[in-house]
């Protein structure tokens, strides 16, 4: 349909330039960088028209369009603020939200950004109230053609403030960085008063359950209210009948959000200390041990990141593939382990990812030799590997009673570790030789976390075991146990009361116990190789 | 840098057992008036409790064979169940409930009460098919029942009843009493 006369009357209901194009269902973001050429573009090519006062402006224009290069003449006509958009995405109003940004405090190092926008939620009452009379005018108008006013945002507002903040302007989809300007009109709520009188069941039912809708007005009760407004109830209204109320006070800009979509570190922790829980151990709120792998790794990542010791426990988030209890040492190549920086403000360098690792290390109790920069997706291997991967332990056992299988000649001599205990310890199965695990237990919930944990018991698979004499100390013998994740090893070897079947001491018909427990290594490939960091 | 298991060989000679590594001892004595009805309770420091036969309980004297019998009144132990973190389900029990009854074949009998109140985690099934356990383990695989008090009554508990030393002292003074007689 004609474009002219669409534009005329909304200039005459008092929109902006760029509203007018919004109205128009324009799309191109080119085409809002010069609202006002387009639309006087438009005007030129289209109907003359009748309005005395707009043929003077056309004229105006034509001049200026001689040299088209020339600023806005700041003392146009249409200088009064958008009844639509109510100011935002006029020129005029611009320099108060300039002032507002304020990003440079946070020093984010992308080059890129968002721009978003919380408009006040009377945009959307006029909107409508717009849309209503153009759909009464046009018999043939599409209310679903509307450009949103974010939209319109980034392409006119958003451009000129990649300027300011010396950034370039991407959308949301692309840059990781997101600018939101938070708007408050000062009677916006007054305003959307009259929705309570256009659509009074939905309003009376939010008030009677004042639990549940702490505030009357939501983006969602607005529009909601909306949806079936009628343009005779709304001229009903004082001051809607022949058009929309002025715009009396200035739009503020009350807030600018900024926020970096998070990043994610990845390497592999060895824990070298049998006195070192993985997160910080809390009992009663408080602390039984002074540290932990999560804070040993987080300190110099959050140095490195400039986040203040207060922000760390919200700004950074340790994810692992499992965990060893705080007397479990975990050696070979480490566990692997994330950790999620949230609204980073830059990208480390190889080189100050090498110092993390190096101040990590330092403390001697946790060594992490690589930290590289993962993605999000890469995450989903990390906790997969939580439930499928299989690990191999390292024990360290003692013999605490003669084997039913010995001989022996003084009952109250010291039991030993025999040639026999280990042949029959690493020939033990109680499966078929086709099946890939040599042993399947049976294991209750470990007495020692019933406390917290559902009883259940659950069937766990051992793939090795292989277990070897130590001859300085005949008491005691080493074990390397391969397993599918989630066995209980101290269980196995000690068989927590009975409740792991079978357990080790049923191999050689004695009472063993385990001395120390190390993760020999985790089967799990982490952080994953093709990642272009 | 290379770091073996041998570098954590605890003092093998003060090597503490599972049950003592991880349980404190509470004992109470002549329970209902029963002379030598002696029940032991060990609380393991995340207040699992495990409720068994004191030493001194006469039981251990008599050499004749028993079965444990989980069948009480109308109610079932074995077939206790619990569900969740929060054990629910789990039968309900008073100082009183009892938990099993130790059977001889010549017809005399007695019961085990829980001394506690708690919920009734589980049973060690093990004792019916393998009473012997009862009294060649009885502080380890030999258990009669887990239960789970709230802190406040496992504190109380604990404290209420008999520890290992007061035990021994309490012991060694019926004795001597005993040969006073
Ligand atoms: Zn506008």
């Amino acid at each position: 349909m004609d474009q002219t006369p669409i534009i005329n009357f909304c200039k005459d209901l008092g929109c902006c330039y760029a509203c007018c194009l919004r109205y128009l269902g324009l799309k191109n973001p080119k085409v809002f960088e010069n609202c006002r050429k387009y639309v006087l573009e438009i005007l030129e090519n289209g109907q003359p028209k009748k309005n005395d006062r707009d043929s003077a402006e056309k004229s105006e224009i034509m001049k200026k369009d001689e040299n088209a290069e020339e600023p806005v003449n700041k003392k146009m006509k249409m200088n009064d603020t958008c009844v639509s958009c109510m100011g935002l995405l006029q020129e005029e109003s611009w320099p108060n939200y300039f002032q507002a940004l304020d990003v440079t405090r946070k020093g984010y190092e992308t080059d890129t950004f968002a721009c978003g926008l919380s408009a006040p939620m009377t945009t959307l009452l006029r909107e409508k109230a717009v849309i209503l009379r153009l759909c009464n005018q046009f018999t043939e108008y599409d209310a679903t053609i509307l450009t949103p006013l974010k939209e319109a945002w980034k392409w006119t507002f958003g451009v000129q403030m990649a300027k300011v903040i010396g950034k370039s302007l991407d959308s949301g989809a692309v840059s990781p960085l997101l600018i939101t300007l938070n708007m408050e009109y000062p009677d916006d709520l007054q305003e959307l008063e009259i929705l309570k009188t256009l659509s009074p069941s939905l309003f009376e039912l939010r008030s009677k359950q004042k639990k549940r809708f702490t505030v009357e007005f939501t983006r969602r009760s607005v529009e909601e209210a909306l949806t079936d407004l009628s343009l005779e109830a709304l001229q009903g209204v004082d001051g809607w009948k022949d058009g929309l109320p002025a715009v009396e006070k200035h739009v503020k800009c009350v807030s600018v959000v900024s926020v970096h979509t998070p990043m994610y570190l990845g390497g592999r922790y060895i824990k070298l200390s049998r006195e070192l829980p993985q997160t910080p151990w809390m009992v009663n709120g408080v602390r039984m041990m002074d540290s932990s792998v999560q804070e040993i790794i987080f300190d110099p990542i959050a140095r490195m990141n400039l986040i203040e010791p207060a922000d760390v426990e919200h700004r950074l988030k340790f994810m692992s593939a499992g965990r060893e209890d705080v007397d479990v040492r975990c050696l070979g190549q480490g566990r692997p382990f994330a950790v999620e920086i949230t609204d980073p403000r830059k990208q480390l360098s190889p080189e100050e990812l090498k110092t993390i690792c190096k101040e990590i290390s330092k403390t001697g109790k946790v060594i992490v030799k690589d930290l590289i920069y993962v993605t999000k997706v890469d995450l989903t291997e990390l906790k997969k590997g939580e439930e499928t991967k299989c690990k191999t332990y390292e024990a360290l056992c003692i013999k605490l009673s003669h084997s039913e299988y010995d001989h022996i000649v003084n009952p109250d001599s010291k039991p030993k570790v025999t040639e026999n205990d280990i042949e029959r310890i690493n020939s033990y199965s109680n499966t078929s030789p086709s099946d890939e695990a040599r042993i399947v237990l049976k294991q209750k919930t470990p007495v020692r976390v019933l406390h917290r944990r559902p009883l259940l018991t659950r069937q766990r698979r051992i793939y090795e075991l292989i277990a070897k004499e130590l001859p300085d100390h005949p008491q005691l013998f080493t074990l390397v146990i391969k397993t599918e994740a989630g066995t209980y090893i101290k269980e196995w070897v000690h068989g927590d009361l009975g409740r792991t079947r079978p357990h080790l001491g049923e191999a050689i018909k004695a009472k063993v116990d385990i001395l120390a427990l190390d993760v020999a290594s985790v089967h799990l490939q982490w952080p994953l190789v093709n990642n272009k960091n | 840098m290379a770091f073996n298991i041998l570098d954590s060989i605890p003092d093998i000679d003060n090597f503490k057992s599972y049950t003592d590594r991880y349980f404190s001892k509470r004992y109470i004595l002549d329970v209902d008036g029963v002379k030598n009805n002696d029940i032991m309770i060990m609380f393991h420091s995340n207040r699992i409790a495990l409720l068994s036969l004191a030493p001194s309980h006469y039981f251990f004297k008599k050499n004749d064979d028993y079965t444990i019998n989980f069948t009480i009144g109308n109610i079932d132990r074995l077939s206790n169940t619990v569900k969740g973190k929060g054990k629910k389900g789990g039968q309900y029990l008073t100082p009183k409930s009892v938990i099993c009854k130790i059977e001889y074949c010549d017809g005399t009998s007695y019961a085990v009460p829980s001394c506690m109140k708690g919920t009734l985690v589980e049973i060690n099934e093990e004792l019916v098919n393998n009473p012997a356990l009862l009294k060649k383990l009885p502080d380890s695989d030999g258990f009669i029942a887990i239960i789970l008090a709230s802190i406040a009554v496992s504190e109380a508990t604990k404290s209420e009843l008999l520890a290992h030393d007061e035990y021994l002292k309490k012991l060694n003074s019926q004795n001597s009493d005993g040969k006073k007689d």
